[in-house]
């Protein structure tokens, strides 16, 4: 597993558990490294691999005080770009304000937030 | 311990010029105890304040600068962002949480900046956004 400045990464099953290590995601040029590795957690699974059933992504937001919008793009491209390949993607362990701009910004709706990261785990379960 | 803080800065058309500024703004809204609340949504108006006049008002040009203008003190915070593009209307900016926008980029900033703040008014060529909060009680 490669290092990471900005995630850090558990596989347990078919599910990616990233934690995001951050307090503050606003640098620019910090959002572009965590764009750059989290997309690597897709590019580093090839559709053709038949070892990897399904690609499942947890987003672990424990750490994050403020958060903003160009992290979001991320996330979204992120989101495309998992279930694209017929994965599934949770967000959890986020802070009220934190959980507040999704919902303000009705991301809510396009991703699956957990409160935690058990209840996440479990909830791929669901589909 | 200054119970007022103001900040008049005009800054070159580059994304990481942002959050230094953003990281002076929470350092000072924290000074002044304003909660994590009103703090989070102060620094998400501002940021996308900058950044949309950084990058969709002057395109990041070489040369050109973005003023911004923020005061502060225990009970109330403003601030004026002002580029040098032509401007853009407010109301024409597609609703970012329409289902079919959720995946674009557009829209969410001036969305953003419109519910994290208590008022929130652009000039008349809209190249300027001014916007206030009170601190929570």
């Amino acid at each position: 597993m490669p290092d990471f400045e900005c995630i850090e990464i558990d596989s347990i099953s078919n599910i990616s558990v990233v934690k995001l290590k951050d307090e503050k995601v606003m640098a620019p040029a910090r959002i572009e490294t965590l764009g750059v590795e989290l997309l690597s957690l897709v590019e580093n699974k090839p559709a053709d691999d038949q070892d990897v059933v399904a690609l499942n992504v947890l987003i672990n937001f424990e750490n994050v005080r403020f958060f903003s919008s160009g992290a979001i793009n991320k996330l979204i491209v992120l989101e495309k770009r998992v279930r694209a390949r017929g994965g599934q993607i949770r967000l959890s362990n986020m802070q009220p304000e934190v959980r507040d701009l999704f919902s303000y910004t009705n991301l809510d709706s396009m991703f699956d937030i957990r409160n935690g990261q058990a209840e996440a785990m479990e909830s791929f379960k669901e589909n | 311990m200054p119970s007022k803080w103001k900040y008049d800065q005009r800054i070159e058309s580059d994304p990481d010029l942002c959050a230094p500024i953003i990281a002076q703004l929470l350092d000072q809204l924290a000074q002044l105890n304003w909660s994590n609340k009103d703090a989070f949504g102060i620094h998400m108006a501002m940021e996308e304040a900058i950044l949309n006049s950084i990058r969709h008002g002057n395109e990041c040009r070489q040369g050109t600068f973005v003023h911004v203008v923020m005061e502060l003190d225990d009970v109330q915070f403003s601030g004026t962002v002002t580029d040098e593009g032509a401007g853009f209307d407010p109301e024409t900016v597609p609703d970012p949480t329409d289902d079919s926008n959720l995946e674009k980029c557009s829209g969410r900033g001036v969305m953003l900046i419109k519910h994290f703040v208590d008022e929130v008014n652009y000039n008349d060529c809209g190249n300027s956004v001014s916007m206030s909060k009170q601190k929570s009680s």
